[in-house]
């Protein structure tokens, strides 16, 4: 029996390790494993299963793989409407989602009181070069607050550039709950994108309350608030950028209801150990820990979904992302499995990666295993589409040991890594850094089927795939065989990924993450987006948009806030080592 | 070790400004025809430079700033099946320019560990980096350089040059009887007018000439081969031991060119003609070209290229990545190439290694348009 397992892993060795697994996670079974659905239970399940059939156990006190966790999957409005009584006249009533919308962080409830128009709401911190207030000179306690939505539109650049930094909604209910403001009414003024529309409620899942009520509301609502001013001229007003354009109190009494109805779903992370072969009693830090998420997008109806209009609705099967990560967690277990264990294997595969990387997040809160327990964490997302045999490594700044240990193994391995050392990146080891366990993860970077229903089991590279899982189990067995566990090192956010606000303008870039170009390397184009129209392609380089210099993917998020829908912007860009321009036309982003 | 830090250094401060806004590339296609499957082989540390291969191919000698006391370059040589690095220097003071002796496998480099203010200079760089100032990298061509080997047999050193001034940039011939060199002795050892003493301060570098001495150095002082005005440097053996290669510079130390000479300094052959920094010159082992690297494409873009021995023809470009790509050395059998670069991000170098396509150079240089006159 024995000897029979042996002459099939023998016969099997030349066959891919991670081929079945994606080709059986993309496949349209798994309906796109989107987080909360029965795609991803029948998902995890069979993760759970190959786990088991490689003797995995559950974590100690455990007696399944599966670890669910409840989550915010969305929220929806529950009937918030608004009151508005100006001067004299009779009280108006409005209901119905064109008119009133709460904000997703709104807190539910009833307040009523005056409002005061606080033009765009914006507040830029003190230590910044340029001084704007929305509320200087206004009294806004106990009140309601009405400010427009985005930024002043007609600025300057630069002043463009500080003021998107503090646009975010959320930023503006700070702002207002930090005046003293018991509400916040947004509307959408006539010479913004969206003009006069309530926004709608995105898919935010963070639960975590403002500590205001907070609603979007339309021009009609707004225009009856402010009477006989004319929104449209406050806003040209204030469209100048002038800091000195102030706000004003209205006549207006506004009775506000806000209700947000959170949906809770359960996902599921897969949780499993291989103990170690030896005693760890004396082993420092005892656990080594593999991970991947495992969750996509399902049929891309959540918001993240870049598919053309033809594509949208089907599937989006993430063979890239992120059956790959998972199939490569699921490799380098079987190759451990077999192998002498001075320390524990975790494996974790996570759920909800998609939506906020809440499964890992969930598993670090957990307790289940402390954090302090972890030597290292290495994490996989998106390692299947390589291309000149480029592979980047992120987090490398969470211990000192990772160069001379990457330069070790890859020697062997023969990559042409690239080094990262942020551990803020979008994936979950971003969990584990915040927990403080020195991590790293892999990528092969994005591409043009990123995010959409042809990110497809066939077009990963398979050999290059199962080339990574060998670098990473030479990386777990030098990590199990130290009797010193990697020490963690703090890597300080940068202001620039810290500050990001949600991006308004839609350019089709796909950006490529791997890349260490002095500019904007794209990855790919979004078919038919604006990118696309302005004759971009995969492999240029964008090293100019707007007036602004890119040297990296910061420099162009800022850049793509600075933007206007529909005012093409000039666009320099690098192909084949030759300086070009073209005009790119952003369009609104729903 | 100028073959490397001249690039980034000596000179930029000078020409950096004419080149701002290059225009970055991406790897291209052209590029893969010649290097394929390119990976990195240095992570660690700071910076790695100057890979030179075992005659077995199985390691590389290379230089790198990674010990968290020294600032400063120190020899490591990096063993390709196991991945392992093992410092060949005694990690003191500043060293450059490691090669491995093709008969005995003992480590030649050039090192100041016995200059007494060593640690001094190592903790006043560190304290310099600490306080978050920023200058550009200068090598110094320290007076204090001197060549050692290291036995591999014993693991003991042995110094192999006493004279003051910089004696570095050393490579053995492929009978591993001789070693060629570069040095700024000349400066040292006569009295100099007061426009050389002057130049002295400014650039010391002016001074450096090809040497050639033995290898077991028995005492006969060694032959200077070079006596133009300007910096000669960095000199290796062709394959069959009979010529030279070198880079020599103009006397403002702007542009350099490759040359080959015999092995008692007749028959000097330029074998390049850009106008601008061709150095850091190597035959490939067939001996029928040479790699080395050239910043004609822009200041601070250097790029590897390719060249019939004679250079009777145009050369022919080879890499196509922006930044600094240099140092190229082919593995003993030809087949591969390992190179510094600063592909893998940031402006520091590390060492990349790739499958050389030798049929696809030859037919390169086949099809390359005769040299323009000079």
């Amino acid at each position: 029996m024995v000897l029979g397992l042996g002459l099939a892993h023998a016969q099997d060795a030349a066959r891919s390790l991670t081929k079945d697994h994606v080709r059986t996670l993309a496949s349209d079974r798994f309906e796109g494993r989107a987080a909360g659905t029965s795609g991803e239970r029948r998902a995890a399940d069979y993760i759970a299963a190959q786990l088991t059939r490689l003797g995995a156990k559950p974590l100690p006190g455990q007696r399944s793989l599966l670890a669910p966790f409840v989550f915010t999957a969305g929220s929806r409005d529950g009937g918030s409407r608004v009151g508005v009584t100006a001067g004299t006249a009779a009280a108006r009533e409005f209901n119905g989602a064109g008119d009133v919308l709460a904000l997703s962080f709104s807190d539910d409830g009833d307040i009523s009181g005056q409002v005061v128009f606080a033009g765009y709401g914006i507040v830029v911190p003190e230590a910044q070069s340029l001084s704007y207030d929305s509320y200087a000179g206004l009294d806004v306690t106990g009140k309601l607050v009405l400010v427009l939505r985005y930024f002043p539109e007609n600025a300057d650049q630069a002043t463009r550039a500080v003021l998107a930094r503090y646009s975010d909604l959320r930023y503006k209910a700070l702002a207002a709950r930090q005046r003293g403001a018991r509400g916040l009414l947004v509307v959408t003024g006539p010479t913004s994108p969206n003009a006069g529309t309530t926004i709608p409620m995105t898919f935010d899942t963070a639960i975590a309350g403002s500590g205001l009520s907070a609603a979007s509301v339309s021009a009609r609502v707004a225009q009856a608030i402010l009477g006989d001013r004319s929104l449209d001229e406050l806003q040209r007003a204030l469209d100048t950028g002038n800091p000195h354009v102030a706000g004003m109190s209205t006549d207006s009494q506004v009775r506000l209801h806000t209700a947000v109805v959170r949906q809770r779903q359960t996902g599921r992370n897969v949780v499993a150990y291989f103990p170690a072969t030896t005693s760890v009693a004396d082993v420092e830090r005892p656990w080594v820990a593999l991970g991947a998420h495992y969750d996509h997008l399902g049929r891309g109806l959540g918001g993240n979904s870049l598919a053309s209009r033809t594509d949208a609705g089907r599937p989006h099967l993430g063979a890239d992302d992120n059956a790959s990560g998972t199939a490569a967690v699921l490799a380098v277990a079987e190759q451990l499995s077999k192998r002498p264990r001075a320390r524990h294997v975790l494996v974790g595969l996570w759920s909800a990666e998609e939506i906020g990387l809440i499964g890992s997040a969930a598993f670090v809160a957990s307790g289940g295993l402390k954090p302090g327990e972890i030597a290292a964490y290495l994490n996989f997302d998106m390692v299947g589409r390589m291309v000149d045999n480029r592979l980047a490594v992120q987090a490398t700044g969470t211990s000192g040991t990772w160069p001379a240990l990457l330069e070790q193994v890859n020697v062997a391995a023969g990559f042409d890594l690239a080094l990262q050392p942020d551990p803020y990146q979008p994936t979950d080891v971003a969990s584990f850094n915040q927990a403080g366990v020195p991590s790293l993860s892999f990528t092969t970077g994005a591409h043009v089927d990123y995010h959409k229903p042809s990110d497809t089991a066939d077009k990963i590279n398979y050999e290059d795939l199962d080339r990574i899982v060998s670098l990473a189990s030479s990386i777990v067995e030098r990590v199990m065989a130290a009797p010193q566990a990697p020490v963690f090192a703090k890597v300080e956010q940068s202001q620039q990924t810290a500050g990001r606000t949600g991006l308004r303008v839609f350019t089709g870039t796909v950006p490529d993450y791997t890349a260490e170009a002095k500019g904007l390397l794209l990855g790919g184009v979004v078919g038919g987006g604006p990118a696309e129209q302005a004759g971009l392609q995969k492999g240029d380089l964008i090293v100019e948009i707007a007036g602004q210099t890119i040297a990296n993917i910061y420099d162009y998020t800022y850049a793509l806030e600075l933007l206007k829908i529909g005012q093409p912007a000039n666009v320099t860009y690098v192909r084949s080592g030759e300086r070009r321009q073209t005009t790119l036309t952003p369009s609104a982003r729903k | 070790m100028i073959r490397w830090c001249l690039g980034l250094c000596t000179l930029a401060s000078v020409l950096a400004s004419t080149v701002s806004g290059q225009a970055p590339t991406t790897q291209s296609s052209v590029e893969r025809e010649f290097l394929s499957r390119v990976r990195r082989l240095t992570v660690e540390g700071r910076r790695a430079g100057e890979g030179y291969w075992a005659p077995n191919g199985q390691s590389l000698v290379f230089q790198s700033e990674r010990e968290p006391g020294n600032p400063f370059y120190q020899i490591y040589r990096l063993n390709l099946a196991t991945g392992t690095s093992t410092r060949m220097s005694p990690g003191l003071g500043k060293t450059t320019c490691a090669f491995i002796n093709p008969v005995t496998d003992d480590v030649l480099f050039a090192s100041t560990h016995h200059d007494a203010s060593s640690k001094q200079q190592q903790d006043e760089e560190l304290a310099f980096r600490a306080s978050g100032k920023e200058r550009r990298y200068a090598w110094d061509y320290d007076p204090e350089m001197e060549l050692y080997v290291r036995s591999s047999a014993t693991g003991t050193l042995r110094r192999l040059t006493n004279a003051r001034g910089y004696d570095a940039e050393a490579s053995y011939s492929p009978d591993g009887q001789w070693i060629a060199f570069s040095s700024t002795r000349d400066a040292y050892n006569r009295d100099l007018s007061a426009a050389e003493q002057k130049q002295l301060g400014v650039d010391p570098s002016y001074f450096g000439e090809i040497y050639l001495m033995r290898a077991d150095a028995d005492g006969t002082p060694p032959t200077r081969l070079t006596s133009v005005p300007g910096y000669d440097g960095g000199p290796f053996f062709s394959p069959d031991g009979t010529r030279i290669i070198w880079r020599r510079f103009d006397e403002a130390g702007l542009i350099a060119d490759v040359w080959t000479m015999k092995l008692d300094g007749s028959d000097p052959r330029q074998i390049t003609t850009f106008a601008s920094m061709s150095w850091a010159p190597y035959f490939h082992p067939s001996g029928e070209y040479i790699f080395f690297a050239s910043n004609k494409l822009g200041f601070e873009n250097f790029e590897v290229f390719i060249v019939d021995a004679d250079g009777r023809k145009e050369p022919v470009r080879v890499t196509y990545t922006d930044g600094f790509d240099g140092l190229p050395v082919p593995s003993p059998n030809g087949q591969q190439l390992a190179w510094t670069s600063s592909r893998g991000g940031g402006r520091e170098g590390q060492i990349f290694l790739a499958q050389w396509n030798h049929e696809r150079a030859r037919a390169a240089l086949a099809a390359a348009p005769a040299r323009k006159a000079p």
